[in-house]
């Protein structure tokens, strides 16, 4: 949190760190709207510049686009600066390596400990300034989405699009990628700001307005994009709003068509997808929660697509992070060939009941709770990679130690309502149970 | 390695830039500065050394994070910052300069809402507010943003024009010879001697060039702008350092005077107009005395530092005042040490007298000047400056700063810096010989051990 936590200090701290991680190379950094992210590019120049690195700025910028950068600047890394899905007031930093993609887990302990060994040294300056990138790098980035879709079959559609920028950093690509496609773009809170009209995570309670305005202006389909652009919702042509967990398997509907391959998602991820790559006789893999977790694994699988379901998804190898824009294109090319449009697409998914909750429990009291889980569960044949996952044939059920809050999260699925009520119940009052355990006196 | 070397002092906080000086310290401090002046505008500004911009970054970062409103000069000659701020509505300024010191150190130096530096009580408010970790940060709705701001040379140039007979100097068609170190002053102070209607031969004036000497302005440091002098027949030459709050002048037979010069003969020039005291640091020339005497004002002299000597200026009402390194204080222009002030004067000054500054000078009994430096840690200062005052027991004795040894027609001073982990050693005389024999000295019991 801005004002709090995320001071100056930190950040200035933690890019010497990935100066020193990158060995002084060119880093491409690159910014969304919110009020504080102009003070913490100011933090990460310094930082970068104390350890000879170039610093290519892109401005205001989403965070595919400055991996896409990233790569073909051939620089050494990126940071982009973005609380992404969280509210305003919420700011980070997004490491990403020379592939484009955010930091694995090695790379990531890696940067912490040169973090935590010493964050700054004497390399003198190397750069008196900071440089600007190639003006044309957004163009190139548009010409390498066109080539990633169907243009010809998205282009005799001519979509009417009502898109939903949440005052982000997608409006000028999006804007030129989909007039190239001959779309008509209709957009929504368009204007670049530090407020945003909602909280950006693209949900059905967040794309409310988003909702209206699609019936307000006869739009084929509506889309939300998150502040950096990495996440996306979509709204059908009568107003109502799909599920983030939605985005994924429409995805996928679209892409295995015509580029089969492996899809990986996270241990959360509804069973939409893997009943969507069934149909095509493709695999689904599971990796723990987390952008950085699913593209590595995606990378190693060979994957043509990956995601979660919170709506950030992507398509490999056009893109090596979660990209939203990149995924609209892909939904369009699923549509294109559909006479009812998104709305037919969406009444192919299977439909499956899903039920999330969370219970409070102190971070370093989660182990011991996730642990009390685990006794409870063990006749299942249980899944320990991320927390505890039980697959059952007609459901399943994950326990995991949020990575972002001091929460346990609950989520189960399944065919019926009943059914996934149940399990979920069930579930929710172990977890409090475990929480109340945990609390208590050390066991 | 070598040792640390971060100064934190009345001259700013000081250090190799990315090493001792990182920018997390500068972000820290700028933070702190924030919370000293309180809501509002503050002025950053920057000389041309390489880690300039990494070190600005840092401050505006950590000026953003208490609510200030950072308002970005770029390069921008210290002296012209300073005017800035006093002619605006800004809160305080910082500049990211080493003034005079070698291209790998830089320094925040800090100055309030009237343009002047921080008085030292001031400044320890600040370092208090540092050490204790306080300055609150805004909000993230509360953060402000980041302003430019390309008037303060010209709006600098033209107050200092008005301040001189700029008629009287644009009739002479002078033709200067000046030297920036390729420094804050680089294009603003040829620009400068044109709108005085000089002909400039530049020396060394391309800011995107490293620096091509040793910034301070010491007379071996300007072989090349003598040289320019005598080839092209200049009535002056003009050396500045690299932020432009220092100037040293080669006359016109192409010889450096001594920074000393610079403000006895900025002395001399106003003294002639008005009777003022004049307020210089301790190791400033003789000189001073001779032409305050002959114009009947008092001379105060107070410890090594802008800041002290401006404070006293302002206490006795002085008109001019100044340090022996080349700096020069006319505050009814600018509270601060003004390279552009002082080439002002001294250009009047030679087209008033129709007479070069060599020939100025000479008027004037000589005196030589030997300055010598030895590199000291601070926590050694206090017993080498003991040892000082048990070698010149017997002589007169000036303890303000240093240890001041003073005989009928020459002086000592030893001093730990307040910038640099290192002694300086400085001694006036009648002959270069005899100021060299009492450096000599000196030095001889600072560096055998014990």
């Amino acid at each position: 949190m801005v004002g709090e936590a995320l001071t100056p200090e930190l950040t200035v701290d933690f890019a010497c760190a990935f100066g020193a991680w990158a060995d002084g190379g060119p880093v491409v950094i690159g910014r969304d709207t919110r009020r504080s992210s102009p003070m913490l590019r100011a933090a990460v120049t310094a930082g970068l510049m104390s350890r000879g690195c170039e610093v290519i700025d892109m401005g205001i910028c989403t965070t595919p686009l400055l991996s896409f950068a990233v790569r073909e600047l051939a620089c050494a890394g990126g940071i982009s600066i973005t609380g992404s899905h969280n509210d305003a007031q919420w700011n980070a930093l997004k490491f990403l390596g020379p592939d484009g993609a955010l930091l694995n887990a090695v790379k990531g302990e890696e940067l912490l400990d040169i973090y935590h060994a010493s964050p700054c040294g004497a390399t003198p300056p190397a750069w008196l300034a900071v440089s600007a990138p190639p003006p044309d790098v957004r163009e190139r980035y548009v010409e390498h989405l066109l080539a990633a879709v169907d243009g010809g079959a998205i282009r005799r559609r001519r979509f009417r699009l009502a898109l939903d920028f949440c005052n982000g950093a997608a409006g000028g690509v999006a804007a030129e990628f989909l007039g190239r496609l001959g779309c008509t773009l209709v957009p929504l809170n368009a204007e670049p700001g530090g407020t945003f009209a909602h909280p950006p995570a693209p949900s059905p309670e967040n794309m409310r307005q988003l909702s209206r305005f699609t019936r307000e202006v006869a739009a084929d389909l509506g889309a939300a994009l998150n502040v950096d652009g990495d996440r996306i919702g979509f709204v059908l042509r009568d107003g109502r709003a799909l599920s983030e967990e939605h985005t994924l398997p429409l995805a996928a509907l679209g892409r295995l068509a015509r580029r089969p391959g492996p899809v990986v998602v996270n241990l959360s991820t509804s069973r939409m997808t893997d009943i969507v790559a069934a149909r095509f006789a493709q695999r689904v893999v599971r990796a723990p929660v987390g952008e950085s977790y699913v593209v590595d694994r995606a990378l190693e699988e060979g994957a043509v697509l990956a995601g979660e379901g919170s709506g950030g998804t992507v398509a490999l190898p056009a893109g090596m992070t979660f990209d939203g824009l990149l995924t609209l294109g892909i939904v369009l090319e699923g549509i294109a060939g559909e006479e009812g449009g998104l709305q037919s697409l969406a009444d192919s998914l299977p439909r499956l009941e899903m039920r999330k909750g969370a219970v409070e429990c102190l971070p370093d009291r989660a182990y011991r709770a996730l642990e009390y889980f685990r006794a409870c569960y063990v006749s299942r044949q249980p899944d320990f990679t991320d927390g505890v996952r039980i697959d059952l044939q007609h459901a399943w059920l994950h326990v995991r130690v949020s990575n972002t809050e001091p929460l346990v999260r609950v989520i189960a699925e399944a065919e019926d309502a009943g059914r996934a009520d149940r399990l979920f119940e069930e579930a929710m009052a172990l977890a409090r149970r475990a929480a109340d355990s945990a609390r208590g006196g050390v066991g | 390695m070598r040792p640390p070397a971060l100064k934190i002092g009345i001259s700013g906080v000081r250090g190799i830039a990315g090493e001792s000086l990182t920018p997390r310290i500068v972000t820290s401090f700028a933070a702190a500065f924030g919370t000293w002046c309180g809501p509002g505008t503050i002025l950053i500004g920057t000389d041309t050394r390489p880690s300039r911009e990494m070190l600005a970054q840092a401050a505006v970062a950590g000026l953003l994070s208490v609510g200030s409103t950072p308002v970005c000069l770029g390069i921008v000659p210290l002296p012209s910052l300073q005017y800035h701020a006093r002619h605006s509505d800004a809160v305080g300024a910082v500049c990211v300069t080493a003034s005079h010191n070698l291209v790998e150190w830089n320094a925040l130096k800090f100055f309030g809402p009237d343009g002047s530096a921080l008085r030292p009580s001031q400044f320890a408010e600040l370092t208090d507010l540092y050490h204790q970790g306080f300055y609150p940060r805004v909000r993230a709705e509360d953060i402000r943003e980041t302003r430019t701001d390309a008037s303060a040379v010209a709006k600098h140039r033209a107050g200092v024009l008005a301040a001189v007979d700029a008629g009287l100097i644009r009739s002479r068609r002078l033709t200067v010879a000046v030297d920036c170190c390729n420094g804050a002053a680089a294009e603003a102070a040829p620009e400068f001697l044109r709108a005085l209607g000089c002909r400039v031969i530049e020396v060394h004036t391309n800011s995107a060039a490293p620096f091509p000497r040793n910034p301070e302005p010491a007379a071996e440091n300007l072989e090349d702008l003598c040289r320019a002098v005598a080839e092209s027949g200049a009535a002056v030459g003009l050396a500045l350092d690299a932020d432009a709050d220092r100037l040293a002048i080669v006359g016109e037979r192409g010889r450096p005077l001594g920074e000393d010069c610079t403000v006895a003969l900025a002395a001399d020039h106003l003294l002639g107009r008005r009777g003022s005291p004049v307020v210089v640091s301790l190791p400033t020339s003789r000189l001073v005395d001779e032409i305050a005497r002959r114009h009947g004002s008092a001379v105060h002299r107070t410890r090594v530092g802008e800041s002290h000597v401006v404070e006293r200026m302002h206490a006795c009402g002085a008109a001019i005042g100044g340090e022996g390194n080349g700096g020069v204080v006319v505050p009814a222009v600018n509270p601060c040490r003004d390279g552009f002030v002082a080439m002002a004067l001294l250009l009047e000054m030679i087209a008033e007298r129709r007479a070069g500054p060599e020939e100025i000078r000479s008027q004037w009994p000589p005196y030589a000047m030997v300055k010598r430096r030895m590199p000291c840690r601070a926590r050694d200062v206090a017993a080498f400056l003991r040892l000082m005052r048990h070698l010149y027991r017997d002589d007169e004795l000036d303890l303000t700063d240093g240890v001041l040894v003073r005989r009928p027609d020459r002086w000592l001073h030893i001093r730990g810096s307040n910038t640099e982990p290192v002694l300086r050693i400085i001694a006036e005389a009648p002959t270069d010989e005899e100021a060299q024999g009492l450096v000599q000295h000196a030095l001889t019991y600072l560096r055998s051990p014990g």
